[in-house]
């Protein structure tokens, strides 16, 4: 390396892309839960934020984070909210995964407004540890307020969107697009703070939920020997 | 010890009632009477009317005459006992013994709190603090009997002393007016030449009920202490209550929260002092024309900061409609609990500004109780029965011991037929029960894998019909 860079670099007159804030450094048990992904987050999701999602409804996208939300509970005795779900969440999925019912907060809003307005309670409430909101237009400037609120609340916040109602990119530290895939879902960053896009990968679930990931089976159907072909 | 006792005269309790609710400066320039409609008698007046020569005793017709600009408002009685309630209910923080002469006098029993306080003056000061509170005016004089401090009170001595040579000084100066002798006894003692009280409390009680009625000799004994005088104390109600008047309609919601500024203050004011928190507050508006229409808010944690509870009740205002103009307000409160101290971790590196539960009470202010749920599980093999959604923050008893093996993450509010190609991953799982309680169900239950990808918990019924009954997310 050049001397001179060198010098700069150890005065900190320098920034480099892949810095981080000290306290995003710490952050090593925000472990997502799946290698994959934690690889290419570098570590996990960021303790406070908010996280965009673009995924189609039903593929895993919830599985997907149902490990770092167990963490996260484990960790503080705060709430899990699920603000504006798209259908009546099952009890019996949370439970059976682990998470503890009685911290756990379901909040259905008859507007998209009240949506976003409760979300944004509970992420400056300072008594939730993660927010997941459903939510189908969202703009630049709600999305400001909601990044202000976790941040002053040190709360995550999950977004789930569908990828016809994406037009722009957000003001996020974190936006993922998933795809069905067999074995699992296939992960694109799409933006992260901190770091470059990198290719698609795909996230097995076959740890958590064998029954839910379908190996990719050698197919069974063998050639028929060219020789005997009569 | 000597009883000694203190009187606090309100001469003008309607007028000072009304004046602070107004509170305004122009006020003060408008001359001013509280009129009694039955006797046609100006009882009370304000400062711009006396200049302008009103006195009491005056009529409507002849006020009306010296001043065109002259408001009148009409006396309330029930009005002046209210606010004498109130500062006996203030008054109670110091003193104990309190003792109602409506409408406008409080007789307090000191000699039991000078030893606390070390001191007359030391008790008076206090006293006269608690009283700036109020910002009303008042005359006051200690006695050594109940009739003797209110005899010295009502004719403006203001004075403080629990020497008896001076009071028994102060006893002989008084007119007989100014005892509350009625007229009639005073023609006819001042018929046999008794002028003053002096000259009526130089006879000897026994010579007195010779030739008077024994009313007199009652009201006398008591004047001077000699008999007992028998009272009862107050004793502070346990929950808020007040109403206000508007001094005009209020037709919008938005500028209802000024008023209920003012009631929310006196809740935090009553709550503070008493060290307790409510969780629920109830107003009544008052609207004309129609039924009163009541607003219940409710905080979970319980409160007492003004501040908290108006940020809640303009969330429940907001969604509410008022049918006519509001002209009260009556603010209550429900259970009271005596407040504990918030624990807070103090190392925590980030804090927030709301506990569980004020986060709780305000999702639901603005949502609605029902919008706010926490899951809950019972034991039942039927997905729609085993799932409860309950109120948060409610104590619930439900749980469940037993829990079914690969669930999905959302369940469709009732099954749909199956539409599309699925690949079935996992199943059948059968779930036939419910023959107990009419709601039986012959079900089996398969995870199937769409093309799109989406992950599916569909059921075959025993008629081989198939149905999608949840997504696996």
């Amino acid at each position: 390396m050049n001397p001179l860079i060198e010098h700069l670099k150890n005065k900190r007159l320098i920034w480099q892309a892949n810095q981080k804030k000290p306290c995003e450094m710490l952050n090593d048990n925000a472990l997502t839960g799946y290698p994959e992904l934690d690889q290419a987050l570098q570590g996990g999701f960021p303790q406070q934020g908010v996280v965009d999602i673009d995924s189609p409804l039903g593929i895993g996208e919830l599985r997907l984070l149902m490990p770092s939300l167990k963490a996260r509970q484990n960790q503080t005795n705060k709430l899990l909210a699920f603000v504006a779900t798209p259908m009546q969440i099952n009890a019996e999925m949370l439970a059976e995964y682990g998470l503890t019912l009685e911290q756990v907060l379901v909040i259905e809003p008859s507007t998209a407004d009240e949506a976003l307005w409760s979300a944004e309670q509970c992420l400056k409430s300072g008594c939730c540890h993660s927010v997941l909101l459903w939510h189908k237009n969202l703009e630049i400037h709600q999305v400001k307020r909601l990044q202000l609120a976790a941040e002053k609340g040190n709360c995550i916040q999950f977004m789930f969107r569908q990828k016809h109602q994406i037009s722009l990119s957000l003001p996020v530290p974190l936006a993922m697009k998933l795809n069905a895939k067999q074995q699992g879902v296939k992960v694109q960053i799409t933006k992260r703070r901190g770091g470059w896009s990198a290719d698609p990968f795909v996230v097995s679930m076959h740890t958590y939920w064998p029954e839910l990931s379908r190996q990719h089976q050698p197919s069974n159907v063998i050639s028929f020997p060219q020789s005997k072909v009569g | 010890m000597k009883p000694l006792w203190l009187y606090l005269h309100f001469p003008h309790l309607h007028l000072d009632t009304l004046f602070k609710n107004a509170g305004s400066k122009t006020e003060a320039e408008q001359p001013l009477v509280i009129l009694h409609g039955k006797q046609n008698q100006i009882v009370q007046f304000n400062q711009a009317a006396a200049n302008l020569g009103i006195n009491s005793n005056m009529g409507l017709g002849t006020a009306a005459a010296l001043s065109q600009e002259l408001q009148v408002i009409p006396y309330q009685y029930e009005l002046e006992e209210k606010k004498l309630q109130e500062i006996a209910e203030h008054l109670y923080l110091v003193t104990s013994d309190i003792s109602f002469f409506s409408p406008n006098g409080l007789l307090l029993r000191i000699h039991n709190m000078l030893s606390l306080y070390g001191g007359l003056q030391a008790y008076w000061i206090l006293l006269k603090k608690q009283l700036h509170y109020f910002n009303i005016s008042y005359h006051y004089a200690t006695g050594q009997s109940p009739f003797a401090a209110r005899m010295f009170a009502r004719t403006a001595r203001d004075m403080i002393t629990e020497d008896s040579q001076q009071l028994q000084k102060a006893l002989l100066q008084c007119q007989l007016t100014d005892s509350e002798l009625p007229e009639k006894t005073i023609l006819t003692l001042r018929r046999v030449g008794i002028h003053q009280l002096s000259d009526l409390l130089a006879l000897s009680l026994k010579d007195i009920a010779k030739r008077f009625d024994i009313d007199l000799v009652t009201y006398l004994g008591r004047l001077t202490g000699e008999f007992h005088h028998p009272m009862t104390y107050f004793h502070p109600k346990s929950t808020f209550h007040q109403y206000i008047e508007l001094l005009y309609e209020i037709s919008h919601t938005d500028t209802l929260i000024r008023p209920i500024h003012q009631l929310l203050n006196a809740l935090e004011h009553f709550l503070k002092v008493r060290d307790l928190l409510t969780q629920k507050i109830v107003f009544k508006f008052i609207q004309r024309d129609t039924d009163p229409l009541e607003l219940e808010v409710g905080s979970a944690q319980g409160e007492y900061q003004a501040k908290k509870w108006s940020a809640l009740t303009q969330l429940r205002l907001e969604n509410l409609s008022l049918e006519a103009p509001v002209y009260g307000i009556n603010l209550t409160t429900g259970e009271t609990s005596i407040r504990a101290p918030e624990k807070a971790d103090l190392f925590s590196n980030s804090q927030g500004a709301l506990s569980y539960l004020q986060l709780i009470s305000l999702l639901q202010a603005k949502l609605g109780q029902s919008a706010v749920k926490q899951p809950m599980l019972i034991d039942d093999f039927r997905p729609e029965i085993a799932n409860i959604f309950h109120t948060a923050n409610q104590q619930s008893t439900f749980s469940a011991s037993y829990l079914q093996a690969l669930r999905p993450a959302f369940l469709l509010p009732s099954p749909q037929p199956l539409r599309e190609k699925a690949a079935i991953v996992n199943g059948p799982e059968r779930i036939s029960t419910g023959w107990w309680d009419n709601q039986l169900i012959t079900r089996d239950y398969f995870i199937a894998h769409t093309y799109q990808g989406q992950w599916l918990w569909l059921f075959k019924t025993t008629e081989g019909k198939w149905f999608v009954h949840g997504v696996f997310s």
